[in-house]
């Protein structure tokens, strides 16, 4: 049976929760939305039912949240709890009813962005931990990592320096460089924390996004297969697979000739085939 | 999960000073702020609102700076909380984060600063209505009370204590029907509104009940003449003000 984070809300029934629950965890620019994009036609390429959503998507909370955060008197605390209150929308009404379903679900950011951006604000690890207790455990968290020495042209030649990304609210003063690179130096070393205590699987976000979602498709993969019943439902109808790279590339035959071309070639990239995810910054990587 | 020995000091703390702004009761204590706090609880037709009402209007006409804050009224986020209620979209849980939310931005942007700043503030409804309401929908007691630990600690609160049948009756005869929400017509205690919101109150009384212990609540009988009433309110919050050397003056 599925497990939360320690408490149980009223009416949540965590049995038959069949589907996959998949976090995508990362900073601002990380490439989170873009592998989520690809990451479901390919799921749905393969047969599977995908719910994605992500933060402030909530029907109840996310036009409220968007419109608080307009102006600039949004505290540290009340955002906390918007917040909250938003994934909670979704975690009940969304996401448990789409697992029921058999779905899998996948998920941009989930409670571990929460509550680094919370920390960063000076909320008590504590209090925030207790308030997520009740989500569920994810079957895997891929994190995708990127240093801010990376992130920052991403950022900046994009989209521009935004508000709350640049910790406008956490830092004094209004220089927006000096206060994103010290708002987001310490967002990854709270993401870094938690990638340890909640077994993030670490991705190198620095890399080409074909090759990211290349060790993604391997990696979805696997905790798809951990799921006897669904795979061999799946192996009824497929040849056994030399290994889990080759089976990809089998999959993707049945896409649409761009997509499956380009994606034969990211499978055996040399760098994507053989790499392990980055681990040169001491993050451990679990599994 | 981990949730006792993850307290961290981090290079980040540096930044910001955690002292008065970690969001846990016991550092937003009485004794750390000049303003003063006064709340009043009880269930809907308890007489509260007039009671606090009548507070007021005294404290101003001895010269206090009175601020009052009322439950489920910050401006940022009352629409998002009409919109669940309207839509019967709140489940116990997002009933109580939104309850939670509207109550931390009035105490970041006003609540809080009122009391650095000497004010005496009176809030109808404080945390404990939440703990009464979310507890009696299911939601776990110590969740809930750690969700207001950014709450600071009231110098009294009262809560007017009344028999459910004496307050049904005054809000029978005060207003048509029981919206949806307040008699918990979400949790499926009956289909009649005046039944549900009779075993609903009733469970809300029973955690006041339990509450005036574990917070020392202070009880008002909310039976006897509204004068006699005020006049131990009064009483009881002169005590509070007779030191205070530090609170502000009205301009």
């Amino acid at each position: 049976m599925r497990q939360t984070y320690g408490k149980q809300l009223p009416g949540m029934r965590l049995s038959d929760l069949a589907g996959k629950l998949i976090v995508v965890e990362g900073t601002d620019g990380a490439g989170r939305t873009t592998q989520i994009n690809m990451l479901r036609p390919w799921l749905e390429e393969l047969g599977h039912a995908v719910l994605d959503t992500g933060m402030t998507r909530s029907h109840l909370a996310g036009d409220g949240i968007r419109r608080a955060k307009e102006g600039n008197n949004l505290g540290r605390v009340t955002q906390s709890l918007f917040y909250a209150t938003d994934f909670v929308d979704r975690l009940e009404n969304e996401v448990i009813p789409a697992l029921r379903a058999g779905f899998i679900v996948l998920t941009d950011r989930y409670i571990y962005s929460l509550m680094a951006r919370a920390i960063v604000r000076g909320m008590d690890p504590v209090w925030i931990r207790g308030i997520y207790s009740a989500a569920l455990v994810p079957d895997a968290v891929f994190y995708l990592r990127l240093d801010v020495e990376q992130l920052i042209p991403r950022v900046i030649f994009s989209r521009g320096f935004d508000y709350w990304e640049s910790g406008m609210d956490v830092f004094p003063g209004q220089d927006m460089y000096e206060n994103f690179r010290s708002y987001q130096t310490a967002l990854l070393a709270e993401f870094d924390r938690l990638s340890v205590e909640f077994n993030f699987e670490t991705l190198d976000a620095s890399t080409d996004a074909k090759l990211v979602f290349a060790q993604l498709q391997a990696k979805v993969q696997r905790v798809l297969e951990a799921d006897s019943r669904r795979t061999y439902l799946a192996r009824m109808f497929e040849q056994p697979a030399a290994h889990p790279t080759a089976r990809i590339e089998e999959r993707s035959v049945t896409l649409p000739r761009e997509t499956a071309s380009r994606q034969i070639d990211w499978a055996f990239h040399p760098v994507a085939a053989n790499s392990s995810p980055s681990n040169g910054r001491n993050i451990p990587e679990h599994k | 999960m981990n949730t006792g020995s993850n307290m961290r000091i981090g290079p980040f703390e540096v930044f910001y000073p955690m002292e008065g702004t970690s969001p846990r009761l016991s550092h937003n204590g009485e004794n750390g702020f000049p303003g003063r706090l006064f709340v009043v609880e009880g269930i809907d037709g308890s007489g509260k609102s007039t009671q606090l009402s009548l507070l007021h209007k005294w404290l101003e006409s001895r010269g206090f700076g009175v601020v009052f804050s009322q439950w489920n009224s910050s401006e940022l986020v009352k629409d998002t909380t009409k919109l669940g209620k309207k839509k019967k979209m709140l489940t116990p849980a997002t009933f109580s984060l939104i309850h939670a939310t509207d109550f931390a931005d009035r105490i970041e942007r006003s609540i809080l600063p009122l009391l650095k700043a000497g004010a005496v503030v009176l809030c109808d409804r404080y945390i404990y209505t939440a703990f009464a309401r979310d507890v009696a929908r299911g939601m776990d007691r110590r969740w809930v009370r750690d969700l207001y630990d950014f709450a600071a600690k009231p110098t009294v609160a009262f809560y007017f204590r009344v028999p459910l049948e004496t307050a049904i009756g005054r809000l029978v005869t005060g207003r048509d029907g029981f919206k949806f929400y307040e008699a918990g017509l979400d949790i499926g205690l009956s289909d009649d509104p005046t039944e549900s919101f009779r075993l609903f109150q009733g469970r809300i009384v029973d955690e006041y009940e339990k509450m005036i212990p574990e917070f020392g609540l202070t009880v008002i009988d909310a039976t006897l003449p509204v004068e006699v009433q005020q006049a131990q309110v009064r009483q009881i919050v002169r005590t509070h003000l007779e030191r205070a050397k530090d609170l502000r003056v009205r301009p």
